[in-house]
């Protein structure tokens, strides 16, 4: 008899221990629920009895739509209530933060087979999910937008939830002040006195430095790697110019005449921009810097100030005048949502058109500082570099965001060039052939 | 004369030994001086006490709690679930086949017992890529998710800890003498019995010196759960939980030494409590390994 | 046959037979591609009920066989799922151009030579070396001494042991933010004081490699140490007290009586520290993530100056994408991890022999 028990109750233990090794994924799932402290992540086993898995997606969980920018992560959230509550759908919103790349992150989820329906995506990237992404063409909000992503494979893929520009951004207060008037900066030498009268007059105008410029590689990569190097590759060129971006692309060629000028130009930054925050600075101080008047210029975009309570000073774009006769900022859509082709395309779908319309655009214009890309918008951006921005878009002096077509990593090994480049390591020529050969070796390694 | 220079070498002794205790804390030291200010004091004086105060420590601890690239509950709780399970279930499993491979000399025990010795030396990133492709299309196949599932995650743990668990037990059950057994058996015991009755209570010191080795690991662990949850996966341990955290655009210290110290307590409360356990336990997995 | 209850015999054949039927439904509803999610379920009760009914088998002559066959499958099976199966595949996929998803073709070796004319790898390579020799001597060195510090008389021993084992209990990632905050704002306020440069060691290859080693002996040498000390005191005391009556000097006992006494522990630590060196990956990771540039290394200029093996096949594959790429080079490491391991363990061997 004793026997017999102690066999059940062995028995017992082997299923116990089997079943929770080896599956039953509802055994252990108390403590997601415990934990899922996040309003989005809610009925995440539900689906697990009666969905079909063949189309998972559609299991009435929601539209997951992964965020690259984790700055609007709040805003997002609202949204999701918003869509909620107007339409009855659900949109789970995901973010992924700044450095740690969404599209790195993405890779990870598509190998895991963990895909959301919407993601985010910069245009190079399309090539990596070739044949996976929806096809958006015809839908209503691509009538009201020249901003979308259209791809030569898959057809219109990209749906643009913002635009943005990037430049060098001024504090037009402290210009004033110490009389440089930002309209003049249009070439190498008039940056060259306007920094030295700056520079002069630091203690006079309340500043540390002329410049917030920071060329960290390890977290800050992607404002040297990509924004700035984006400006060697568009600044003073029209909107659909790729002349230095094919020339990249084929095997990763550089203008030498034109980066030996961009060198000499980021010399300068160099020079005038705060030492402390030059080579090991964060994106916080620097932004930080920048709004408490610290600097007169900031390299960085709209982005860094969403709002105008951040600042008590006028903003304003400069152009990256390294050669004379530049007149352009970036500006455009850094990056795309897409719909995965695989998952929910028609509630992605419904999503988008429902996004671009007047109580989405609300939140997004008015609460994440976003610049809407759609022309039926009434709201007027409350972002203080929207004025600055919107003159140099409607005089048509902007250019593409190309630097988002190179090759997918590039920015992880040109960052490095700037930062030694900041230490002092290399000099303007030295910079040049440097970037012209890392370059070179990355394209083609 | 003799004992004057001995207590002058004391002395001398003692005071490195406080100065490189000084050294080895002081890391500690600034973690907890600098979670409890703001951020712009810390940029301003890392080292020093000004702005100290515990409801600022209140604060960045709560900013940290809540924030949604951290959830640090949730973290903790799985960190938890996931470390308890795996270490129960290696410890029982690993007991189990250590015994059975002890006591049988056959050319098959030799054989696994060997795989598992030789199995030691693989590193992570050789098996990571294909485990995590094989785990993806087996849960596909079978229905059962093993990516982002707390399932999925012990079954590797038991996979990866299984060879260095057999190895240490496999020691302390080769000096059991098989006569315990043969006595058992003459009694009535079936093997089974003999092994739940009377093998496995005495296992219990080695068993705990391996379910140190393995808590240290898997509590510990990034690569595998980064790989097998995702670092934005609804499943996250307390280590993805800190690189996500830290990986977005926050780059506030004192949230990141916040949440840094967050992560910190549980394994120093418990290492207060069973000090003796764990450093014994690391030595005998060390030498034993 | 008698000696089996008819109820037995039922209970075993039964669940043997609706476990295997279980089974088979789930794999028949898998390879059908039906998605029914209950196959999942079905097999693991399936294959439960199977053990069940294979444990209850009336037999006397097998039980022993089938209990050890049941005792042993849990354990194989999962170490066979992650280690056997993935690495076999894993050494088949490095010779293919594999995606992590689909493999479109064989390549032959063409991972493998493409490798060796990767400047930025073969840089990988040899700082790894330099990791390993440089902690393999510090780290040992630093335990080594805090052993013979905590095995002298000294009062409130069992606090600095304690203490210098802390770091050891911390996992990678979180030490190494407390420790690029330390490097990033704390070290560098010495520094501007002290030299006038203001940048953090971290921003600079070579002192962000120091850095790394300095703080993998912060982490590692309390654990070395608690191994030494163990060591240490298994040299029995009359031996010692033997030596001091003969008149040797501290010294002397230190090199011609400890040292040669503990050959057994140095060989232990030189392979925990050899090993683990190696495969360093989180510190690495939260530290720099690889970050630093080398001016000119081959003709090259290269700009993942801190980025060791372990590292390296992590970005090549995760972030660039090159699974096949990166299995290979992780094939290459597990090989020469397994000839260091066994030339480490042949030559201290042979030592201690001849000791």
């Amino acid at each position: 008899m004793k026997r017999k028990l102690l066999s059940v109750l062995l028995a017992g233990a082997m299923v116990a221990s089997l079943s929770a090794c080896g599956g039953a994924a509802t055994a252990t799932a108390p403590a997601a629920d415990a934990g899922s402290e996040a309003e989005a992540t809610t009925d995440e086993e539900a689906p697990a009895e009666e969905a079909d898995s063949a189309a998972p997606a559609a299991s009435g969980e929601g539209v997951r739509l992964l965020n690259g920018k984790p700055e609007i992560d709040q805003q997002l959230q609202d949204l999701a209530k918003l869509y909620n509550e107007e339409t009855g759908n659900t949109l789970i919103v995901e973010t992924i933060g700044g450095d740690t790349n969404a599209s790195d992150e993405l890779k990870k989820m598509y190998q895991a087979d963990n895909m959301p329906d919407i993601f985010v995506i910069e245009a190079n990237q399309a090539d990596t999910w070739d044949g996976m992404l929806a096809d958006l063409a015809g839908e209503e909000w691509t009538d009201k937008t020249g901003f979308e992503l259209v791809n030569a494979s898959m057809g219109t893929i990209g749906f643009p939830y913002t635009v943005e520009a990037t430049a060098l951004g001024y504090n037009a207060d402290v210009l004033k002040a110490a009389g440089v008037d930002p309209a003049s900066l249009t070439s190498p030498a008039a940056y060259a006195d306007a920094f030295k009268t700056l520079d002069e007059k630091k203690d006079e105008l309340g500043i540390t430095a002329v410049l917030g410029w920071c060329a960290e590689p390890a977290n800050l990569g992607w404002s040297s790697g990509t924004h700035v190097f984006g400006q060697y590759l568009d600044a003073g060129l029209k909107a659909d110019d790729t002349t230095y971006i094919d020339l990249l692309n084929d095997g990763g060629k550089v203008d030498e005449k034109r980066m030996k000028a961009f060198a000499e130009f980021v010399g300068m930054m160099n020079q005038y921009s705060d030492p402390d925050l030059l080579v090991d600075g964060t994106y916080d101080e620097q932004v930080a810097g920048f709004k408490d008047g610290k600097y007169a210029f900031i390299t960085q975009g709209n982005w860094c100030v969403t709002s105008p309570d951040d600042v008590s000073f006028e903003c304003g774009f400069a152009p990256y005048a390294f050669e004379d006769g530049i007149d352009t900022i970036i500006a455009g859509p850094p990056s795309y949502w897409v719909a995965y082709s695989e998952g929910d395309v028609d509630g992605a779908k419904e999503f988008f058109n429902w996004c671009a319309g007047d109580s989405a655009q609300n939140i997004l214009v008015n609460d994440a500082g976003l610049v809407s890309p759609f022309d039926d918008c009434k709201y007027e951006a409350v972002n203080p570099f929207y004025k600055s921005m919107k003159s140099y878009i409607d005089a048509g002096k902007y250019s593409g965001w190309h630097t988002m077509l190179k090759k997918d990593g590039l920015q992880n090994v040109t960052c490095q060039v700037f930062a030694d480049y900041a230490q002092g390591k290399l000099d303007a020529d030295g910079f040049a052939s440097t970037m012209a050969q890392v370059i070179q070796s990355y394209y083609n390694n | 004369m003799k004992t004057r220079e001995k207590t002058s070498a004391v002395a001398v002794k003692m005071v490195i030994a406080i100065i490189i205790a000084l050294y080895v804390l002081f890391p500690f030291f600034l973690v907890v001086i600098n979670s409890c200010k703001p951020t712009d004091m810390i940029t301003a004086n890392p080292i020093g006490l000004e702005g100290v105060s515990l409801p600022q420590l209140y604060q960045n601890l709560k900013d940290v709690i809540n924030n949604t690239h951290f959830l640090f509950w949730s973290a903790f709780e799985y960190s938890v679930v996931i470390t308890l399970l795996s270490l129960i279930l290696l410890a029982l499993f690993g007991a189990m086949a250590a015994w059975v491979i002890c006591r049988n000399k056959t050319r098959w025990s030799t054989f696994i017992y060997f795989t598992f010795i030789a199995s030691m030396i693989i590193p992570f990133q050789v098996v990571m890529l294909p485990l995590i492709s094989t785990f993806r299309d087996v849960g596909k196949f079978v229905g059962i998710p093993m990516l982002q599932s707390v399932p999925g995650i012990i079954f590797a743990y038991l996979g990866f800890g299984g060879a260095m668990t057999v190895f240490i037990l496999n020691g302390f059950i080769k000096g059991i003498p098989i006569t315990l057994e043969e006595a058992a058996s003459i009694d009535g015991c079936s093997p089974e019995q003999t092994f739940f009755l009377i093998i496995f209570p005495l296992l219990k010191p080695v068993i705990t010196t391996v379910t140190i080795l393995n808590g240290m690991w898997i509590w510990n662990d990034y690569l595998l759960p980064s790989m097998m949850l995702g670092q934005n996966g609804k499943v996250k341990t307390l280590p993805v939980a800190v690189q996500a955290f830290v990986g977005s655009y926050v780059k506030q210290w004192n949230l990141i030494l916040a949440a840094a110290l967050l992560a910190i307590i549980p394994i120093v409360i418990l290492f207060l409590f069973a000090q003796k356990q764990i450093m014994e336990g690391m030595i005998e997995g060390a030498v034993k390994g | 046959m008698g000696e089996f209850s008819v109820g037995r015999k039922a209970a075993s054949f039964g669940c043997m037979i609706v476990g295997l039927v279980l089974m088979i439904w789930g794999l028949a509803m898998a390879i059908a591609k039906t998605g029914n999610t209950l196959r999942g379920g079905a097999l693991v009760v399936g294959a439960v009920a199977f053990f069940v009914g294979f444990y209850l088998f009336p037999t006397l002559k097998h039980h022993r066989t089938i209990v050890n066959i049941i005792f042993l499958f849990p354990l194989l099976f999962a170490f066979a799922v992650t280690v056997i199966i993935p690495l076999v595949l894993g050494i088949g996929y490095s010779f293919t151009d594999w995606n992590g998803i689909r493999t479109k073709g064989f390549v032959g070796l063409d991972n493998y030579m493409r490798m060796f004319r990767q400047p930025g790898f073969l840089w990988s390579i040899l700082i790894t070396f330099l990791f390993v020799v440089f902690n393999i001597i510090l780290v040992n060195l630093t335990a080594f001494l805090l052993a013979l510090l905590c095995t002298s008389k000294l009062k409130g021993l069992g606090f600095f042991r304690a203490a210098y084992f802390l770091p050891n209990l911390i996992g990678g990632i979180v030490l190494g933010y407390i420790w690029q905050f330390i490097f990033s704002n704390v070290i560098t306020k010495f520094t501007t004081a002290l030299f006038d440069s203001r940048y953090s060691m971290l921003s600079e290859t070579k002192t962000a490699f120091i850095g790394i080693v300095i703080v993998y002996i912060w982490q590692y040498a309390g654990y070395i140490m608690l191994i030494y000390i163990t060591g240490l005191n298994t040299i029995p005391g009359d031996v010692l007290e033997a030596s001091s009556i003969d008149g040797a000097n501290a010294t002397q006992t230190l090199f011609e009586i400890k040292i040669p006494m503990i050959a057994p522990t140095i060989t232990i630590c030189t392979f925990l520290t050899l090993t683990s060196a190696f495969k360093q990956f989180d510190v690495n990771l939260a530290l720099t993530n690889g970050t630093g540039s080398v001016a000119n290394f081959m003709g090259n200029y290269l700009t993942n100056g801190t980025e060791m093996l372990a590292l390296n096949i992590y970005s090549t594959a995760v972030i660039n994408n090159e699974y096949a790429f990166g299995e290979a080079k992780a094939v290459l490491f597990f090989i020469i991890l397994a000839v260091v391991s066994i030339v480490q363990v042949r030559i201290s061997n042979k030592k201690e022999v001849e000791l």
